[in-house]
């Protein structure tokens, strides 16, 4: 990275910040630490702890108390069964009883116990005493990660009593944990995400047990973290295709509100699933939803996105893009809006629903996501992971990365499709279309890319708020559109820049299936002026939408259009060369062969997208 | 045009424009990125941002003469682990702030690959900011501002030098970029719309 350093040097200087770092959290807060000011928190006396030991502001609604102190009523109350049934574990373990009552919420006094019960922590520490001490000891010499997990030990949960305080016992405790598990399970190591759900498990846990719990949330194929947080995230990508498919199936009207406004569900799963809902919902709520992602596993995951978005549809239907995304990433973590034990009555209704669809559990993970390496093993990093130096992506990742992209893609292909309304204005010829026009902020699926003709032309491919035109030409650039190539049927594009005459351009893609030709009414039109916009007539009729009068493609073999002094119109056709999709970055250009203009209507012979691009 | 439904129109309108543009930030963890746009979004500062996972989706609105622009900012994780990502959120993206600490050279030369990956990748007229964030530490300053400077000439970036905790260039940053997005005007229309309409078969219209 530096020119200056050879990878010697680098791998050398990565030695030392690790030794640095690790003495740090080795002295903790003694007599000689080194603690810049700025890392530690002035102790403010405007603030109040609640019962968790989340620092607040002094100005918390009183009424909050109320509520509280009704819920640790509860909780002393059922205290007595909870010791019993600790007593007698095995008695209990897995009866209806006991499950039931784990729904209700483990009562947070004996949450440790009984989560260490749950992940089975005494059998793993008996089965390998003495490992923890060893890989913290070896992680603090060789982890890579020691820097990323430093830096992130400094902000995570500093809000807690816990954490407050810049090398306090638990923040060593904290990054002992994380060095460790680097050290044990290498093929995870340290990824961004772990330092909150080790802290919690360290609110809840001692060291050593809280260590032996990430261990088993990571590995134990309950929970079968591992797959989440390896390079490429496979396991993620499993998850949110199985959550698009429940919502198809059961909130099939908000998941089409949700791609409406490009909104792919890899943008609000990815913390859910990563952190089973840490900081998208209330702490409280938090408790009792890994309450029972301990009791139950991963399938929690899935049925809790579903309650969520189905407890919270009817809101989310009023919102657009900006305000879904901060709903769901803000405010449903200040206020879910509804009391605790109506949200896990509804989330095991959930889970029962699912059941019953056989869509509770996305089925047995792909051999990738699971671990390949024997845990504990020392293995000396690579002098290129010591160094720092930035690596090519695995195949692996490329791959989770090109479908990743498509996923939206297709995503904000099928919004699109669905924002459209096939209206009876009378306007438009009798069964014209009316457009139902997604907003610009909704992300477009096309990498408009400028054309060498119109170089000062530029648009945005997909995500973009809003495609733009930097040059003054009134040419447009080609679709490139390699989210078509993924669509089934395959659909072939082409556009229509037109230097004369006004919008819409229009883009179409399909399989050779639409014969186009003007309507009665409209066959003699000539082109309005430019300095007029469009008339919804103009704009959305299938004539205009599909004048050619000159095509260019920005690709590497394009092929030729006709160039055209007057309208003519064309029947969209796809490639002739093959029916294999083209590559992606490469666009097949179908040019049209002219066909009769007069004739009255446009009929589809089987089913066909067309994709409009109009001006605004 | 009236007739397609005002509430849904992105852009024109008499009373100026409103121009919507999707902004990315990138660049080594803890260098910075959601500070800044904590700062540029609610004018706060949190010594102990939590790191962000994933990514997170923030928007705020300036005015620049007659025109509102909208960033629609993606805020990224910074680790590498999170790159495999990270094409999913500057794709498509018309400005970046490619941020690193001026504290720390090696954040610098990871901003440098993030500003290499952007040109190769990203759209072709994206408008990069590089951001020597921290620049209230200047006292255990690593990156001169001059080497920083001359780069982002080479490379024609928008280059300053910010402080998310004294807010110092924070805005400024944000404008600056906001001035150089080309805004449609009226001789180029400038904004665009995709629309998919599928036909079932036999359909006409
Ligand atoms: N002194 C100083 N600290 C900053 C500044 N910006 C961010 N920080 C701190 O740097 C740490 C990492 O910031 P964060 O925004 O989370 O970085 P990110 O990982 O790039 O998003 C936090 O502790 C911030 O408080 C700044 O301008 N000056
Ligand atoms: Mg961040």
């Amino acid at each position: 990275m530096d020119a200056g350093l050879s990878e010697d040097e680098l791998v050398a200087r990565a030695r030392e910040e690790r030794a640095t770092i690790a003495s740090r959290y080795r002295l903790g807060r003694e007599e000689g630490a080194v603690i810049d000011s700025w890392e530690d928190p002035e102790l403010e006396i405007y603030h109040t702890t609640d019962r968790y030991g989340f620092i607040h502001d002094g100005r918390l609604p009183q009424s909050r108390t109320k509520e509280e102190s009704k819920q640790l009523d509860l909780e002393i109350s059922r205290l007595p069964k909870w010791l019993k049934m600790i007593k007698s574990w095995d008695k209990y373990w897995g009866k209806e009883k006991f499950i039931k009552r784990v729904y209700k919420g483990i009562p947070d006094r004996v949450r440790g116990i009984v989560w260490a019960r749950l992940l089975f922590l005494d059998q793993m520490k008996e089965e390998q005493k003495g490992k923890y001490e060893e890989m913290r000891r070896l992680g603090c010499k060789w982890s890579t990660d020691v820097r990323q997990i430093d830096l992130d030990v400094n902000r995570t949960y500093r809000d807690h009593m816990m954490f407050r305080k810049r090398y306090d016992v638990k923040q060593q405790q904290l990054f002992h944990i994380l060095v460790a598990y680097s050290m044990y399970n290498q093929e995870v190591g340290y990824c961004q995400g772990m330092s909150q759900i080790a802290a919690l498990l360290l609110m809840y846990l001692n060291e050593e047990d809280a260590f032996w719990a990430l261990s088993a949330l990571m590995a134990s194929p309950k929970y079968a973290m591992h797959g989440f947080f390896i390079p490429g995230f496979p396991k993620l990508l499993r998850y949110q295709q199985h959550h698009d498919k429940i919502l198809e199936k059961f909130l099939p009207k908000l998941k089409k509100h949700l791609e409406r406004n490009c909104i792919d569900s890899g943008l609000y799963t990815l913390k859910w699933f990563f952190q089973c809902f840490l900081d998208r919902v209330p702490f409280p709520l938090t408790l009792r939803l890994w309450d029972v992602f301990l009791l139950e596993g991963e399938r929690l995951l899935l049925a809790f996105a579903y309650t969520a978005l189905k407890l919270h549809r009817r809101q989310i239907a009023r919102l657009d893009m900006d305000q879904i995304l901060d709903y769901l990433q803000k405010k449903l973590e200040k206020n879910f809006g509804y009391e605790d034990d109506y949200v896990i009555e509804s989330l095991e209704k959930a889970m029962e629903e699912l059941r019953k669809a056989k869509l509770d559990h996305p089925g047995a993970p792909p051999d990738h996501e699971l671990p390949q390496q024997p845990f504990g093993m020392f293995t000396e990093p690579s002098v290129e992971k010591e160094s720092g130096v930035r690596r090519d992506f695995t195949e692996e990742e490329r791959l989770i990365t090109e479908r990743l992209m498509k996923r939206t893609e297709t995503i904000a292909l099928n919004g699109s499709h669905l924002s459209v309304d096939r209206g009876q204005s009378p306007l438009y010829s009798a069964n014209a279309l009316r457009l139902n026009l997604c907003p610009s902020s909704s992300p477009s699926f096309f990498s408009l890319a400028s054309s060498p003709h119109c170089p000062s032309l530029s648009c945005h491919s997909s995500f973009s708020p809003s495609l733009r035109c930097a040059g003054k030409q009134n040419s447009i650039a080609v679709s490139h559109a390699p989210s078509l190539h993924h669509l089934s049927p395959p659909c072939h594009s082409i556009i229509h820049p037109s230097p004369l005459s006004p919008p819409p351009y229009a883009l179409a893609c399909s399989p050779p299936c639409l014969t186009v030709s003007p309507p009665s009414s409209l066959s003699s039109h000539s082109s309005p002026s430019l300095s007029t916009p469009p008339s919804p007539a103009h704009t959305f009729h299938a004539a205009s939408m599909l004048r050619v009068p000159h095509c260019s493609s920005p690709f590497s073999s394009p092929v030729s259009p006709p160039l055209c002094s007057s309208p003519t119109f064309y029947k969209v056709s796809p490639s002739s060369s093959s029916k294999v999709p083209p590559p992606i970055g490469h666009s097949v250009f179908s040019f049209p062969t002219p066909i009769s203009p007069f004739s009255s209507s446009v009929t589809a012979s089987q089913d066909v997208s067309v994709v409009f691009v109009l001006w605004l | 045009m009236a007739q397609r439904g005002g509430a849904q129109r992105p852009s024109g309108g008499g009373q100026g424009k409103i121009c919507q543009f999707k902004l990315v930030l990138l660049g080594e963890s803890a260098v910075g990125k959601s500070s800044l746009v904590l700062r540029f979004v609610k004018g706060q500062f949190h010594e102990y941002q939590e790191s962000t996972i994933g990514a997170a989706f923030l928007t705020q609105t300036v005015c620049l003469d007659d025109t509102t622009v909208k960033f629609e900012i993606w805020d990224t994780a910074g680790q590498e682990r999170y790159h495999s990502l990270a094409p999913m959120y500057y794709r498509g993206a018309q400005a970046a702030i490619v941020v690193y600490d001026i504290t720390n050279q090696d954040t610098f030369g990871r901003a440098k690959t993030w500003v290499k990956e952007l040109q190769r990748q990203a759209s072709p007229n994206i408008v990069i900011a590089l951001a020597g964030n921290k620049a209230d530490l200047a006292n255990k300053r690593m990156v001169e501002y001059e080497e920083a400077q001359t780069y982002a000439e080479e490379n024609s970036l928008l280059f300053m030098e910010t402080s998310a905790k004294t807010a110092m260039n924070v805005n400024d940053i944000f404008l600056a970029i906001a001035k150089k997005l080309p805004k449609s005007d009226n001789n180029a229309r400038s904004c665009w719309m995709l629309q998919v309409i599928t036909f079932k078969t036999g359909e006409t219209m």
